[in-house]
């Protein structure tokens, strides 16, 4: 009991939490309450005007196709990075978690994209691509004779291939967990298997998989959260939301129209908006992948 | 105890310290300037700073690069509440009516009467202050300023076998010598242009077309865009073909296709004057440069400014005012103009600067600083159509012509839904301005 730990302080626990429940409030629960205000108002950029506008903001977002494209833009874009990522990932930490010499090398070489900046990963992979510089499109154009691959001015070849940095930037990181889960997968369990005549494949879906699962559904969250808010960088070096808003994400769509358009009102709506899809996909990978994950042995 | 009361004297002491120096001392007025000068620009900027600040004990200038002209407005707009924003800003030409309906801001042209003093404008180039005028007077300083026009790669025109000193003057002639071009297998794609929704602004400002109603929105707030016609169709539609001929390839927002250019790639290339310096430099085959292609048989206007211009903080003390106005007039200074438009390719701000440059044989030596010249003061000056564009979302609304120019070319719409779609997302930005501003 509290009142045991702290006797005669009965304020002293509530005292003691005081500074980052302050924090979180003025940090997080403040501006969140003011973003949700503004988002009922349209107001000038230097706040010399503020117009009480009701559910406009939000009407103007939901019958605009811009906001749609973006929104199915944003879903294909994550599943993208989620499951083509943590495939890969999860294939390619199945490959280093084997005996083959210079295995400390392979893993380090596949590791390392997660230590590069989105910057340095945006440009990296804009000038790979580059219509007219670019080496993928020169090899494109000599193999085919002729053919200009230009993700300029092609929207889902440009989604594409963001979708594929983004993923090949989070390889990393996914593969380092992942590799850190089969490594505590007991030899003893495969063994066995292996011995009652399982293949390996079996034995890889019906143990290794399985018991997996918190560390996956781990990364599913992080790459959850990955897609939807973390992929500012590399969208704002490589295209900027272009072309024809083809790539315009929505976390990025956001900063767009409350920092460069200086339409705060309609950048709050989104927020919210943003704010209410996460909240949904956050209750579902709790109650439901959570549950089901293997977390005792 | 005895140790925290060492401190406390110590404390006590600096404090004193540091206010009778403020007091002894007469501390130069600082002035802060936010900019958005990057890469060459930058070093030329700062060393006209630097002297400043060497020949003008009683002030400092304070640089601060803030990011793009973008992100430099963005930081402008959330520091001005809280009064921590600069002195002088710098704040690009889609930004002009943002600032005027600003309220935050000391228009230019009141500065010298505050301070007691009188001042000549028409000393300023005058396509360049019209840009930046309200019924004529001038509300910001016309700083980094420049045009579009056409850049092309001599040697390629001869391995083609066109005449290198005959570039395009139409778009008739583009489509023509691009054919060649192409037929030539010199390149694999012939021109293309930074900024795209700049180059179309141009292509309705030379032949004296308005973009927007009441004037550009220069008499009053605009209502709605008015390019959506025939003739704007047909711009689009050029370009549109074009690109399906494999003539022009599209080069992204800004600057990107400017390594195409200086690679070899491409043959010509549409962009901002401000890129000379950085072209010149840069490549290694001889750099012509030409007025931007006219449509044939349409109205002469002008080609028009883009760039930046530097904006003033309302409600400074006299002290501050006068180093800013002090800082303002060194730049447009005949020298220092003339060190900016060597540095950068921008244009020298001052008249005389112009004569020095011609006097000194710097337009005969390369040719090419002259075309922007030749261009901007060869078209007409009398109509709005010809001066510019003034809309409050200005910012929002080119990129509505963007995605719209790439729906066109990726054939995602006809060009013609593309740009009515464009002008239709940006009529509702219009009439969203117009309601925050009480019209």
């Amino acid at each position: 009991m509290n009142e045991d730990k702290f006797p005669g302080h009965n304020f002293l626990p509530y005292l003691l939490i005081a500074p980052s429940v302050a924090v979180i409030f003025i940090f997080l629960i403040g501006p969140f309450g003011q973003s949700i205000y503004e988002s009922f108002f349209v107001s000038t950029p230097f706040g010399t005007n503020t117009i009480y506008v009701g559910l406009r903001n939000y009407i103007r977002l939901f019958s605009s196709p811009d906001y749609l494209n973006s929104v199915t833009a944003t879903f294909k874009f994550a599943a993208f990075v989620i499951i083509i990522g943590l495939s890969i990932s999860l294939a390619i930490a199945q490959l280093l978690n084997q005996r083959i010499r210079g295995v400390g090398f392979y893993q380090v070489a596949l590791i390392w994209t997660y230590a590069i900046s989105p910057t340095i990963a945006g440009v990296i992979w804009a000038s790979m691509f580059s219509p007219a510089t670019g080496l993928v499109p020169y090899i494109i154009s000599k193999l085919s004779s002729g053919y200009t691959l230009n993700w300029m001015t092609n929207g889902q070849l440009a989604l594409f291939i963001v979708a594929v940095a983004a993923t090949w930037k989070m390889l990393g990181y996914n593969i380092i967990f992942f590799l850190a889960g089969l490594q505590n997968v007991p030899n003893e369990f495969l063994e066995a298997a292996r011995i009652d005549g399982a293949s390996s494949w079996k034995a890889f879906w019906r143990i290794t998989f399985p018991m997996l699962s918190p560390t996956t559904s781990f990364l599913l969250f992080v790459n959850i959260l990955y897609a939807f808010f973390q992929v500012f960088g590399l969208i704002d070096i490589m295209t900027r939301g272009g072309p024809g808003n083809a790539t315009e994400l929505l976390v990025y769509k956001l900063y767009r129209d409350g920092f460069i358009h200086l339409n705060t009102g309609s950048a709050s709506a989104q927020s919210f908006v943003i704010f209410f899809v996460i909240s949904v996909v956050a209750i579902i990978q709790l109650r439901i992948v959570t549950q089901k994950a293997i977390y005792s042995r | 105890m005895k140790l925290r009361k060492n401190f406390l004297n110590i404390l006590i002491l600096t404090l004193c310290l540091l206010l009778s120096t403020g007091t002894v001392l007469a501390q130069p007025v600082t002035i802060t300037f936010w900019h958005a000068m990057s890469g060459s620009r930058l070093g030329v900027l700062e060393s006209i700073i630097d002297d400043f600040n060497a020949t003008h004990p009683d002030y400092e200038v304070t640089p601060l690069f803030t990011g793009t002209y973008a992100e430099t407005l963005t930081k402008y707009v959330t520091a001005y509440p809280s009064k921590t924003g600069p002195n002088i800003v710098q704040v690009y030409e889609v930004g002009t009516q943002t600032m005027i309906d600003s309220g935050a801001i000391t228009p230019v042209y009141e500065i010298p009467g505050m301070l007691g003093e009188t001042w000549d404008w028409a000393q300023y180039v005058i396509p360049i202050t019209n840009y930046y005028s309200v019924d004529g007077n001038l509300w910001s300083m016309p700083f980094n300023s420049s045009t579009a026009m056409l850049y092309y790669n001599k040697d390629l025109f001869k391995e083609a076998g066109l005449d290198p000193n005959k570039p395009p003057t139409t778009w008739k002639e583009m489509e023509e010598y691009g054919e060649k071009f192409l037929a030539s297998g010199v390149v694999d794609h012939v021109y293309s242009t930074g900024w795209p929704d700049w180059i179309f602004e141009q292509a309705l400002a030379i032949h004296d077309h308005l973009y927007a109603d009441n004037d550009n929105g220069r008499s009053g707030l605009a209502k709605k865009v008015v390019f959506n016609d025939d003739f704007g169709h047909m711009i689009f539609d050029t370009w549109t073909r074009l690109h399906n001929k494999g003539i022009y390839i599209f080069g992204g927002t800004e600057y990107d296709a400017n390594s195409a250019f200086i690679s070899g790639q491409i043959a010509m290339l549409i962009q901002s004057t401000s890129s000379l310096a950085g072209i010149i430099k840069a490549s290694e085959f001889e750099v012509g440069t030409s007025f931007y292609p006219r449509f044939e048989g349409y109205p002469v206007g002008n080609s028009i400014i883009g760039g930046g211009s530097l904006w003033v903080t309302k409600g400074q003390s006299e002290e501050e005012l006068r180093g800013v106005w002090e800082f303002l007039k060194y730049l447009g200074q005949e020298d220092i103009a003339i060190q900016w438009h060597k540095g950068t390719g921008y244009f020298p701000v001052s008249g005389a600067a112009l004569k020095t440059l011609l006097d000194e044989g710097w337009f005969s030596e390369d040719q090419a600083y002259l075309t922007a010249f030749l261009q901007i003061l060869s078209g007409r000056r009398d109509t709005a159509a010809s001066t510019g564009v003034r809309l409050g979302p200005f910012v929002a609304m080119r990129e509505d012509l963007v995605s719209g120019l790439e729906k066109a070319l990726a054939g995602e719409l006809s060009p013609k839904d593309a740009l009515d779609e464009a002008a239709e997302k940006m009529n509702l930005k219009l009439k969203d301005y117009l309601e925050l501003y009480g019209q």
